[in-house]
């Protein structure tokens, strides 16, 4: 399955996407030093319980980036409920699910953003084209994303240093998997269709979510050009 | 997916540990010798003992509806030249064109109003546009705007009282007196927004940074660059409040400082008679 | 009354790694020294019961996993169990039914996954009453919501007790039967999906709430 299944809009090359870019780059970077952080300062301790930004830099680097890497995801999704919601454009159990999913979303993304404090990755700026003002289109893509939520989070469960994060994770990929059943659902697709959930790699899943071209380049809205407004 | 790899789970401690589970329910079940008499449950030792979870690391707050979203407005980006028409279909009557950039070099952006299908079931927005005559607006299909900024500000200016207020979420933060236009050339009124924010310029008369806004003044029409009307600082500070300028909304400057902590671009500007 | 305590005591590593290294001494024995030395009460059996302090959160093994893999197997032989007698009587109909038909064969392949891992430490498969709950939709609604959510529970609360490939294998599970519990949800009208977490079980708890359905009865030796 790929998100082009699930929209109709062609895939373009061009990645404009520095949010995901910085993720991955600290996903691939951290892959391979992760252990050595660990090792070297014992950062990641069971007592080292992470509820205060001072505490965020107790956390591993790997675990940081697979932190940023779900905040990214998390991002997306509150931004696409968030806006659907907004735009009024949904009707019944669609219009239910973007008010639902869209809060936990958005409790997610707040709660993410606070452990990782000053290493959160940044709010990325979004274009999604009409798809959050459509039926159709908005409901394809919610199923694309929470199935590609659960299977991003499965991804990286096993590769968390930290027993507290992970525990954390585990419980907001179950939670990934009753919005994907309940799109599912809505959209008339088999809400669990297989006995065994995939997980997906980290290049896997931003290969689909650039693919989306829905994170874009925020618009410059500020110049140094001396003004000629009529003063 | 395929299930899983098996992994075999053998190592010779275990069989002690099924063992010793059995004679945990034998003992229990005889009352055996030196056991504390306990109640097993159905399904006895399973499970029994296993490590409890950890402590999640963060967790998550009660999820929270989005606030009233009366004291909201959203603009959007310019894709491209696009012609603005008055109804959402093509083929109805121009109203102006927007561009996809400023004078000043900016992405230039609308306000997004409202929403429609066509008869083939595009989707057609309603913008406020930086267009004379002030005040106007028209339809633009979707796909010639970008995405959604989303602002709780809005601006208001009273030109008789010369004052402009800053609002979020209805509240006023932020109050100032300001110099507009002279009877000669007066500032606009009506519904305009503010699209973009010139900084780091060396022009005394125009104080330490600037607003854009998409309101025109009606009677400079051809002020090079179209005659926008912008919200700056100034140089001559004394002139504050008063009719002053050629349409521009001056502040002094500590207080044009203070506005740009507190005021985002595509923020809607209500400017009052 | 003190805490249950697992016979194999919670000694990350070295009692863990001594009791199974290959110098004579059966595992056993070595095993049972250890748990003299950390002063644990010794009864009849071999057993140790009670004065030894838990850990937070225990070392990973392969040994910790096949417990808690026989702990999810009990999970998992029940809804197998309770799915697939529902199908059999065949008295349910409509979505609830199709449903079941489904899941039916999820949780079949769960049961074969973890029996094949566990090979000969398998545990036997639990002897199950349900009632009329899999034959009345109200019961049959009701008793899956609570097969589906303790299971998740359950796994959640040792996902940092497994190894990590068991844990890669666990979450392929885990996520299947989150979906069959909103979609239970969403077939008998309740919100699929109400919280921004799903909440760990200890065992014990998840233990509970399996006793509190009725459904397991005296456990076949």
């Amino acid at each position: 399955m790929t998100l082009r299944d699930f929209t109709d809009l062609p895939l373009d090359d061009l990645d404009r996407d520095g949010a995901l870019r910085q993720a991955a780059d600290e996903l691939e970077r951290t892959s391979r030093a992760g252990f050595l952080a660990t090792v070297a300062g014992g950062v990641a301790t069971a007592a080292a319980l992470v509820r205060s930004p001072a505490a965020a830099a107790a956390l591993a680097k790997s675990d940081v980036a697979i932190l940023n890497y779900a905040l990214t995801l998390e991002y997306l999704q509150d931004a696409f409920y968030t806006e659907a919601e907004r735009k009024g454009a949904l009707e019944g159990p669609a219009a239910e699910l973007a008010q639902v999913v869209g809060a936990v979303e958005r409790a997610h993304v707040k709660a993410l953003r606070d452990v990782l404090g000053k290493q959160a990755v940044k709010r990325p700026f979004f274009d999604f084209r009409g798809v959050t003002e459509d039926p159709a289109p908005f409901t394809r893509t919610a199923v694309a994303f929470e199935d590609l939520g659960t299977a991003a989070y499965k991804g990286q469960a096993h590769r968390i240093k930290s027993p507290e994060v992970l525990a954390a994770a585990v419980g907001i990929h179950s939670v990934e998997a009753r919005h994907a059943a309940w799109i599912r659902y809505i959209a008339g697709a088999p809400p669990a269709a297989e006995p065994f959930d995939a997980a997906k790699s980290v290049n896997e899943t931003l290969q689909l979510v650039r693919a989306t071209r829905f994170i874009v380049v925020r618009p410059r809205t500020r110049s140094r050009r001396r003004p000629r407004y009529t003063g | 997916m395929r299930r899983p790899r098996t992994r075999r789970f053998l190592l010779s401690a275990t069989v002690a540990t099924v063992a010793a589970g059995a004679s945990l329910a034998a003992l229990a079940a005889t009352g055996g010798r030196g056991a504390p008499s306990v109640s097993l449950g159905a399904t006895g030792a399973p499970g029994q003992g296993l490590a409890p979870p950890a402590d999640p690391a963060f967790r998550v707050q009660q999820p929270r509806p989005l606030q009233a979203s009366r004291f909201e407005s959203t603009w959007a980006a310019v894709r491209q030249a696009t012609p603005v028409r008055a109804g959402p279909r093509r083929a109805a009557p121009l109203v102006g064109r927007v561009e996809p950039r400023t004078p000043e070099g900016t992405t230039n952006i609308v306000l997004a109003l409202d929403r429609a299908e066509d008869a083939r079931g595009s989707l057609w927005i309603r913008v406020r546009i930086p267009a004379l005559p002030n005040n106007t607006t028209g339809w633009v299909p979707r796909s010639t705007l970008g995405g959604y900024g989303v602002v709780s500000t809005r601006l208001v200016v009273d030109l008789s009282d010369r004052r402009l207020t800053l609002l979020r979420r209805g509240k006023a933060i932020f109050r100032a007196a300001v110099g507009v236009g002279t009877e000669q050339f007066p500032t606009p009124t009506g519904d305009f927004y503010v699209r973009n924010k010139l900084t780091r310029y060396r022009n005394a008369f125009y104080g330490p940074l600037a607003f854009g806004t998409s309101a025109r003044s009606e009677t400079l029409t051809d002020w090079p660059d179209g005659g926008f009307v912008g919200i700056h600082g100034t140089n001559q500070p004394a002139l504050i409040p008063g009719q002053v300028s050629h349409g521009c909304i001056r502040l002094r400057n500590e207080a044009i400082l203070r506005l740009a902590r507190l005021l985002p671009i595509g923020t809607p500007l209500r400017i009052r008679a | 009354m003190p805490d249950r305590v697992s016979v194999r005591v919670p000694d990350p590593g070295s009692a863990v790694r001594a009791a199974v290294s290959e110098d004579g001494t059966t595992s056993r024995e070595r095993f049972l020294q250890r748990a003299v030395v950390a002063g644990g009460a010794l009864v009849a059996g071999g057993v140790i019961i009670g004065g030894l302090p838990r850990l937070a959160a225990s070392a990973q093994s392969p040994e910790q996993d096949v417990e808690i893999f026989n702990f999810a197997l009990l999970l998992e032989y029940t809804q197998a169990a309770f799915y697939a007698e529902t199908v059999e009587r065949a008295e349910l109909t409509g979505e609830l039914f199709e449903f079941a038909k489904v899941v039916a064969t999820h949780e079949r392949a769960h049961v074969d996954y973890l029996l094949e891992a566990l090979g000969a430490e398998a545990r036997a498969e639990p002897v199950t009453d349900f009632g009329n709950a899999t034959t009345d939709p109200d019961a049959f609604g009701a008793a899956a919501v609570t097969l589906e959510d303790v299971a998740v529970a359950a796994y959640n609360g040792q996902a940092a007790n497994l190894t990590k490939g068991a844990l890669q294998a666990a979450a392929t599970i885990i996520s299947v039967d989150a979906r069959h519990a909103a979609w239970v949800r969403s077939i008998i009208g309740e919100p699929p999906a109400a919280d921004a977490v799903d909440a760990p079980l200890t065992a014990e708890e998840a233990t509970a709430q399996l006793d509190e359905t009725g459904f397991l009865q005296e456990e076949r030796r």
